[in-house]
């Protein structure tokens, strides 16, 4: 099995948009092109109305295209409009009736559109990060990711669906306007759009100054909100202090200062409105009387005068809204860049390094499957820092574990004794020089992650609980596990009574939106997670620190019996737990200071034995 | 985060504003000046088309330009007084969202500093967080904007019809027709899309939810290797999201263009019915005109108020958890006679203050918790003169706490009297007894703001001195100073410190306020062995002399407390000194010979 080590795309802004919109983009398309025809369509509506006032009213030639003229006179002619009205509403409802129908595709296509997209963006980056290596969790704060793969992908989204779209329209209705207002006069066409430019000018001149307003409004929202928080969090200091006049002056003076901020802000908003309404006002003025003169001297008929005034009011929303659309627009560039922080960072590769050519190993997915016999597990001189800190943690270490063997770590908090099985598992990466670690006589770095996971089921110090049901959380990494593995599983981890306890079972809902389980339910939980797994190499990272001393002793012999042949790292505090092992090791300060049986290290004086007699002498 | 209980369905009389009045009294006249803004600029709004008309049939209809002069003054003036008007309604309403928004914050602020602790434990901070910020944002948003847009766009409706009637009653009346028709359309959508809105919002909360999982669970998932399986299911849940934002989006897209044809059926109708009229001169030009104009512009009001309606509904939900936390009395009160004497939590009446010396007696004291159904402590006597230092040892969850919160007062007795000093402690005000207590935390809580800030929590006119010196006394001034002095900011609930480093200031706070009470609940998070000793130090220099409550995790600190307690299960079930609870050898004995031997092993393994 040959791997290429994977390489990580590196995405400008133009090159990320792209590949989010490459399962939308023609949908968004297709929209706009109906959205375009609406536009067309709804400059249909004052040429009917032109028309109906001119020539069906008055008697004026109709001025029509030459395809509806024709029509218009194999039908019959006026005349025949006459003495059928409802021809006349028949014609507007079918023009209504294709706009209604156009504009229902375009809302459609362009909602399926957005929701493509905003998938698209979510599985992607939700893989991302699920293929991050564990040092770059590490390094971001929840809180943060977590935003920018909320807000910031809702701020793209709706720059794409809303307001990039609605440029377009807008733009669209503008330029057809124009155009359909030319064809019936020039002159009257200029005056009708002049206010164009300077209500869009002016919008946008006001929203790009306010943007900043609007940010402080938020920051100071922040700091009221974190006052309540603060306040609720510590209730109990506050009442044991007997501070609550000060915490309400607290709250009550930025509660004002955040109201009296907005009313400001919201006067601004309020004169920003008005004056739009005037320039609004003023265009309508204008319109209005510069029709009236042109229709006076006979440069538009009544129809035509009509039909400005319905294009000016089709315009002033559209245009209106123009200017804060595209001050809002340069949102989505930053929300952009706070994705490209998450899409362009390194993955996890695969394996680290190519095996040397011509060397043949027996893959270890056949020993996953459990057909095989466990690889020897070797440490060679391993040294480790965690990235960004210069303090060594593991210190030159060399042990051997030999296949089925169960080794037990003995060692203080901190000591480097979870990190040197994380290191096995490839959660960090060995630096050059840092020693190799080998399995089945294969340098792990060869090893696919994938597999190399598989072989070793690690249980974790403080376990994870999923938000799902307590048997799809055992059975998460065994995916065709029936009903009876997870029971073995649990009758092993002595978590059968309790689960059979639980209202609904195994059905309980668990995790963060769940049920809350206790300290030794979690352990237990966990362990079971790790045995349904059935991987050659198994690792209890403190598993029964949560439980009794006769539990833990029942869950180790159950353990005993159902992990005959496999490989065992214990890692403990009780002697207890580790006096079975073949091999027993104390780890302090990221090195190995003890190693031998239970009965050897007894006769060594040290902290094994130390510990030993604490542990078992009586107490008076 | 927003929370949302899923489906609460609550309908009340006039959708719940009356029970905001007391809210809006103070704003009466803003409210009743911007109504009537509003109603006068929806007036002007449904007059204007009658200058199209006039144009139209003055100007046009007898080909002069005569009167051109005053009709634009008169125009412009129309214009300019809607404009000062809009300014007027628009801002009024503006300044009563934003002051509503704040009399409602305050006064569920301030109610909750009265609140009991039984109503937090049984409310998440969540939940009362989201009453105190988003519930209040809402009504004011709902009281002014939403308001106005009803007022607004039903004023316009209304002076259109009735312009509309006294023009042509017949056209009218078709146009009548048509909006009943829309009416009905719009909200049985109105109505559909509420509920697939609340539906987009659940699976919104599911799909953070599950990049939460995502993240913090990240290491478990590489070590299970079901990065897969978890992409597999959050595009489930991602595809899930989308086919129901993607029907939502058809519904939407169904209404808004059924809106837009409406208005052109409106259109189709005046056209058709109008232009007869107006070729056997019944109607002029600019009369037809004017029916186009009302007739396209009236479908859209009536899809804003329906909007608006479901606002309404829907913020019913709000103003009755809102209502109902303002309405939450409080399990511990002040009698009024009480309040007379010593003043309530804001306005103290400390000239009436007796000094406190920390004599605690339990007579006779059962209790259980409001919302608990098991009496945690029966017929429970204990005299602790003051100057006893008392320890309370048991298992996690035994009901350690209880007995200190009964001191406090954070509850009080079912049956019988805690008497401090030889008095009741409801005969006096629970500011009276706080403002002498002092109260160390096991998860010590900090504030956000400097480290004098915090200090000063317990004793607000404490000079620098006096800070640094009670720092020194418990040996926390090391830590100060590598922060960088009391100007140093500890960070949103003391992020920057570890939990020793809190509980160290947080002892130094309450030795700064230098109580003659004082409660303390020992940490339990695994601190190093260095912090430990330094702690272990502070608690003997904060307890020396005072009446002492010893929350004690680690049995080794309280061997020389004068009164050791015992609880299991929630009662006690021993009491005495260290060296009679050994000969005993019961419970305490039991617990000591377990932690001993942790300990030790720690000890011998740090």
């Amino acid at each position: 099995m040959k791997r290429t080590k994977d390489k990580t795309e590196t995405y400008t802004r133009f090159g990320m948009m792209r590949c989010f919109l490459s399962g939308s983009w023609y949908i968004f398309a297709a929209g706009m092109i109906f959205a375009v025809l609406v536009s067309f369509l709804s400059m249909v509506e004052p040429r009917l109305i032109t028309f109906v006032v001119d020539s069906v009213i008055s008697d004026k030639a109709p001025q029509l295209p030459g395809f509806a003229l024709s029509w218009l006179e194999a039908a019959g002619g006026v005349g025949m409009l006459r003495a059928r009205p409802w021809m006349i509403a028949a014609l507007i409802m079918s023009v209504a009736l294709l706009a209604g129908l156009c504009r229902y595709l375009f809302r459609s296509l362009n909602g399926l559109a957005a929701e493509t997209f905003i998938k698209e963006m979510r599985d992607r980056l939700f893989y991302k990060i699920e293929h991050l290596p564990y040092a770059w969790h590490g390094a971001n704060s929840t809180g943060d990711i977590i935003q920018r793969c909320t807000s910031d992908v809702e701020t793209i989204k709706v720059f794409v669906s809303e307001q990039l779209t609605g440029l377009i329209r807008v733009v669209v209705l503008i330029v057809l306007s124009v155009i359909f207002m030319a064809q019936i006069d020039p002159k009257m066409t200029l005056i009708a759009s002049i206010f164009i430019p300077v209500v869009v000018g002016y919008s946008l001149f006001f929203y790009s100054r306010i943007a900043s307003a609007f940010e402080k409004a938020d920051e100071e929202e922040g700091r009221l909100s974190a006052i309540a928080q603060e306040n609720l969090t510590g209730v109990r200091v506050v009442r044991a202090f007997g501070r609550e006049m000060y915490e309400r002056e607290r709250f009550e003076k930025q509660n004002a200062y955040y109201t009296g901020f907005w009313i400001h802000l919201i006067k601004i908003l309020t004169i920003n409105w008005v004056v739009g309404d005037l320039m609004t006002g003023l265009q309508y003025i204008l319109v209005i009387v510069m029709g009236s003169v042109f229709c006076v001297r006979g440069q538009i008929t009544a129809g035509q005068f009509i039909a400005f005034v319905y294009y000016n009011t089709m315009l002033v929303w559209p245009v209106r809204s123009l200017g804060r659309v595209v001050s809002e627009m340069s949102k989505a560039g930053i929300s952009l860049d706070r994705l490209r922080y998450i899409m362009n960072a390194e993955d996890e590769p695969q394996v680290e390094k190519e095996p040397e050519e011509g060397a043949v190993w027996q893959t270890l997915g056949a020993a996953a499957a459990g057909s095989a016999a466990p690889p020897d597990i070797c440490f060679e001189h391993v040294s480790f820092s965690y990235p960004g800190s210069p303090k060594q943690v593991i210190r030159d270490v060399s042990l051997t574990i030999p296949a089925g063997t169960t080794l037990g770590i003995l060692g203080p908090t901190g000591a480097g004794k979870s990190t040197l099985m994380y290191l096995l598992e490839r959660l960090y990466p060995l630096e050059e020089g840092g020693g190799r670690i080998t399995l089945g006589g294969r340098d792990i770095r060869e090893i696919p992650v994938s597999e190399l996971r598989g072989t070793i089921g690690m249980m974790q110090q403080e376990s994870f609980l999923f938000s799902r049901s307590l048997k799809d959380n055992i059975a998460i990494a065994a995916d065709d596990a029936g009903m009876d593995a997870v029971e073995a599983a649990c009758l092993t981890a002595d978590l059968l009574d309790t689960a059979q306890r639980f209202p609904s079972g195994f059905e309980t809902f668990v995790g963060e939106r769940g049920v809350t389980l206790s300290g030794g339910q979690k352990q237990r939980t966990a362990i079971a997670q790790t045995l349904i797994r059935e991987c050659p190499v198994m690792i209890f990272d403190d598993a029964l620190s949560a439980v009794d001393a006769e539990t833990d002793e029942r869950i180790r012999a159950a353990l005993r019996e159902r992990t005959d042949g496999a490989t065992v790292i214990f890692i403990a505090h009780r002697v207890s737990t580790l006096q079975q092992a073949d091999n027993i090791i104390v780890f302090e300060k990221g090195r190995i200071t003890q190693q031998g049986t239970h009965e050897e290290l007894l006769a060594q004086d040290g902290m094994y034995s130390r510990i030993y007699r604490l542990q078992t002498q009586e107490i008076t | 985060m927003d929370d949302y209980s899923p489906r609460e369905k609550i309908s009340l009389p006039f959708f719940g504003i009356p029970k905001l009045f007391p809210f809006l009294k103070p704003y009466r006249a803003t409210i009743a000046i911007m109504v009537f803004m509003g109603f006068l600029s929806s007036l002007i709004d449904s007059i204007y088309p009658m200058f199209n008309r006039y144009a139209l049939d003055h100007f046009v209809g007898s080909m002069t330009l005569q009167g051109m002069g005053p009709f634009l003054v008169i125009y412009f003036l129309i214009l300019a007084f809607q404009c000062v008007i809009n300014y007027r309604s628009m801002f009024g309403a503006g300044k009563v969202e934003m002051s509503v928004d704040r009399d409602l914050r305050n006064a569920a602020f301030n109610h909750l500093q009265t609140l009991s602790f039984s109503y937090f434990n049984q409310n998440s901070v969540g939940y009362v967080h989201a009453r105190v910020m988003s519930d209040t944002g809402k009504i004011g948003e709902a009281v002014s904007w939403r308001m106005m847009d009803c007022v607004w766009n039903g004023a316009y409706i209304l002076f259109a019809i009735i312009i509309m009637l006294i023009i042509d009653f017949k056209l009218a009346l078709w146009i009548l027709l048509l909006m009943a028709a829309a009416v009905v359309l719009i909200t049985l959508f109105q109505r559909k899309l509420v509920n697939l809105n609340r539906h987009i919002r659940e699976l919104n909360s599911t799909i953070t939810g599950d990049f939460n999982e995502g993240i913090v669970g990240a290491r478990s998932i590489k070590l299970l290797g079901i990065e897969d399986k978890m992409q597999k299911e959050f595009e489930e849940d991602t595809e899930k999201m989308r086919r129901v934002s993607v029907h939502t989006a058809r519904v939407n897209a169904f209404l808004i263009s059924a809106v837009a044809m409406m208005s052109s059926a409106a259109l189709a109708i005046v056209l058709w019915q109008g232009q007869g009229l107006t070729r056997d001169a019944v109607l002029k030009i600019g009369t037809l005109s004017v029916f186009m104009s009302y007739a396209l512009g009236m479908i859209e009001p009536l899809q804003t108020i329906i909007q608006n309606i479901s606002v309404f509904i829907a913020i019913q939900v709000n103003i009755e958890r809102l209502t109902r936390l303002l309405a939450e009395p409080a399990d511990v009160a002040d009698t009024p006679e009480v309040t007379q004497k010593y003043g309530d939590s804001f306005h103290p009446k400390k000239e009436n203050w007796e000094e406190l010396k920390g004599d605690v007696t339990f007579e006779d004291v059962t209790f259980r918790y409001p919302d608990g159904e098991e009496y945690i402590m029966e017929h429970f006597d204990l005299h602790v003169p003051a100057g006893t230092n008392v320890a309370i040892v048991g298992e996690t969850g035994a009901g350690k706490s209880t007995l200190v919160s009964l001191v406090c007062r954070f509850y009080e007795p079912t049956k019988g009297r805690v008497l401090i000093d030889g008095r009741d402690a409801r005969e006096r005000s629970q500011l009276w007894l706080h403002s002498n207590l002092g109260y160390v935390l096991q998860t010590p809580h900090l504030f956000s703001g400097s480290v004098r800030d915090n200090l000063r929590y317990g004793k607000s006119d404490a000079s620098d001195e006096e800070i640094m010196e009670a720092l020194r006394m418990v040996r926390a001034d090391g830590i100060v100073e590598r922060m960088g002095g009391l100007d140093a900011e500890v960070g949103e609930g003391g992020s920057s410190l570890s939990t020793g480093e809190k509980q160290l200031l947080s002892i130094a706070r309450a030795l700064l306020a230098d109580p003659a009470l004082l409660v303390l609940d020992e940490a339990t998070s695994s601190i190093d062995t260095l912090t430990e000793k330094a702690l272990q130090d502070a608690i003997a220099v904060v307890t020396k002399g005072r009446t002492a409550f010893v929350i004690a995790h680690r049995l080794s600190t309280i061997t020389g407390a004068d009164i050791i307690l015992v609880v299991d299960d929630g009662k006690i079930v021993e009491h005495g000194t260290h060296a009679g609870l050994m000969k005993e050898k019961g419970k305490y004995y039991a617990l000591y010979t377990k932690q001993f031997r942790q300990e030790t092993t720690a000890d011998a393994l740090g």
